[in-house]
């Protein structure tokens, strides 16, 4: 007998598979991906750019202080874009259908736009970004929505813009970002944007993104993409969330509802209790931010922590899971992940989140959370939905 | 444990994978520098399909294609902490067949 074969055991036919990595179930339920980016290509938005920027814009991006992740990943000419890229909406329908995926709202794809130094130029790409959805893609297909993208950075362009295509039914929320911003979006002065907002019922995105300008020490002295992307977006998120609470955002726009998308969550128990702690012992100075000192109030309207509950709500990618169970459990009751995560997947990136740990956690996410988190905690939070 | 005939060598391209059921697991089979191997198809990160994973790093490390996560070939361990592993199987050739140990 050749030594390649073993005395007694028996030999059988292995058929070769091609396993579907999604899990069946995904198919079964509704999934609405909060955080998908998508990039048409220069040339598209380029076509649609206004003058003098279309002839003057020869290519993108047009120049900035760059890194990206092709040194941590190994992987080079692909950028963070390691799943692929989605130009066209029947290169969306395709990968939705691939990932089980019903709906989704897709956000700006390409290279970091507000990091422009040139505020009018951003807000010429976001206008052709948003003209190229409304003429080519929102037809494709129902199943596809969008984040309205503007010039976050000036509020008073950012206005105009959502002003012009904000009646656009297929944009359900505003696309905003961590960065490329001097000051949080808590601040007063972006309440054109909001004012705006309220107009036509849209949900704020606020999106890890940028690198220069941004409103962050963290990333100065930063050598690596673990620090840059993996750590630095949760302190950056705490910061916009705390300056929208105690600022008095959510007091001045009481229908306003807000995601949170790549800043992670699991920080979120300490970050109520210590906002409601210093509240309650160190609150007097809020008479003093630009919202009270027009209403002459000397208070917000509740506890900082129940502002979270009421208005802000989190995209789930990327998901961490912690290997003890009870942990993992905990963290999601801790962080009511059952009312406030929004399922996302965060396609093409590398940290890439299928849906499958949503329905494969059984003994921490039962079927009512699953239900919750892959799609009727969007439904609630997206007036457009 | 079985012996499970996967196929003729050259059915498996160098440097690619591809995934076979044997009995109740699924196997991703690789074949590497000349040399098969084979590990659970399901990776331990968040459940991707090893055998669609990138053989990299000449052809000793095999990256999982959902998050690049880097399995050393042979070992099914994580290239950097051991303790992250996939369950790896016995894969040897008789002449011109695969056969697989599971």
């Amino acid at each position: 007998m050749n030594e390649a074969f073993r005395s007694g055991v028996e030999r059988e036919k292995a058929e070769a598979v091609f396993p579907d990595p999604i899990n069946p179930k995904i198919r079964q339920m509704e999934v609405i991906d909060t955080d998908f980016h998508f990039t048409p290509s220069w040339k598209t938005i380029r076509s649609y750019l206004k003058e003098p920027f279309q002839s003057l814009l020869f290519h993108y991006p047009v120049g900035s202080l760059e890194y990206n992740p092709e040194p941590a990943n190994e992987k080079p000419g692909v950028g963070q874009d390691t799943h692929g890229v989605a130009a066209t909406g029947a290169d969306v329908i395709k990968i939705l259908d691939q990932f089980g995926t019903d709906t989704v709202i897709l956000n700006p794809g390409y290279n970091r736009p507000q990091s422009i130094f040139n505020e009018p130029m951003i807000a010429a790409i976001a206008a052709a970004h948003n003209d190229y959805l409304i003429n080519e893609v929102f037809p494709v297909s129902p199943r596809i929505k969008a984040s309205l993208m503007i010039c976050h950075r000036d509020p008073f362009m950012g206005a105009e813009e959502i002003r012009r295509v904000g009646h656009h039914k297929q944009f359900v929320t505003v696309y905003t970002s961590f960065s490329a911003l001097y000051e949080p979006l808590g601040n007063a002065k972006f309440d054109p944007i909001l004012d705006a907002m309220q107009e036509f019922g849209l949900t704020l995105t606020c999106h890890s993104e940028g690198f220069f300008p941004h409103f962050t020490p963290l990333w100065n002295g930063a050598r690596t993409w673990i620090e840059l992307f993996g750590n630095a977006p949760a302190g950056n998120c705490m910061a916009h969330l705390a300056a929208m609470i105690v600022q008095g955002m959510f007091d001045k726009y009481p229908n306003q509802k807000v995601i949170f998308q790549e800043g992670g969550y699991w920080w979120l128990p300490d970050f109520m209790l210590r906002m409601d702690d210093f509240y309650l012992g160190s609150g007097g100075d809020i008479a003093l931010v630009e919202r009270k000192l027009a209403t002459g109030e000397k208070k917000l309207h509740k506890l900082p922590s129940q502002y979270v509950l009421d208005h802000v709500r989190f995209s789930t990618q990327p998901i961490t899971m912690p290997k003890n169970r009870k942990h993992f459990a905990w963290l999601l009751e801790m962080c009511h992940a059952k009312d406030l995560f929004c399922f996302s997947s965060d396609w093409p990136h590398q940290t890439l989140d299928p849906a499958n740990w949503v329905v494969e956690n059984t003994d921490c996410i039962d079927d009512e959370m699953q239900k919750a988190l892959l799609s009727g905690n969007s439904r609630k939070l997206y007036n457009r939905l | 444990m079985k012996e499970y005939l996967i196929g003729k060598i050259d059915d498996i391209p160098e440097g690619k994978g591809r995934a076979f059921q044997a009995g109740r697991a699924t196997v991703a089979v690789f074949r590497s520098n000349g040399k098969f191997y084979a590990m659970s198809n399901r990776c331990t990160h968040k459940g991707a399909s090893m055998c669609e994973g990138e053989i990299t790093n000449g052809g000793t490390v095999v990256r999982c294609p959902w998050h690049n996560w880097a399995f050393n070939i042979a070992t099914g361990e994580h290239c950097y902490d051991q303790s992250e592993k996939i369950r790896t199987y016995e894969v040897k050739t008789d002449g011109d067949q695969v056969i697989l140990y599971a």
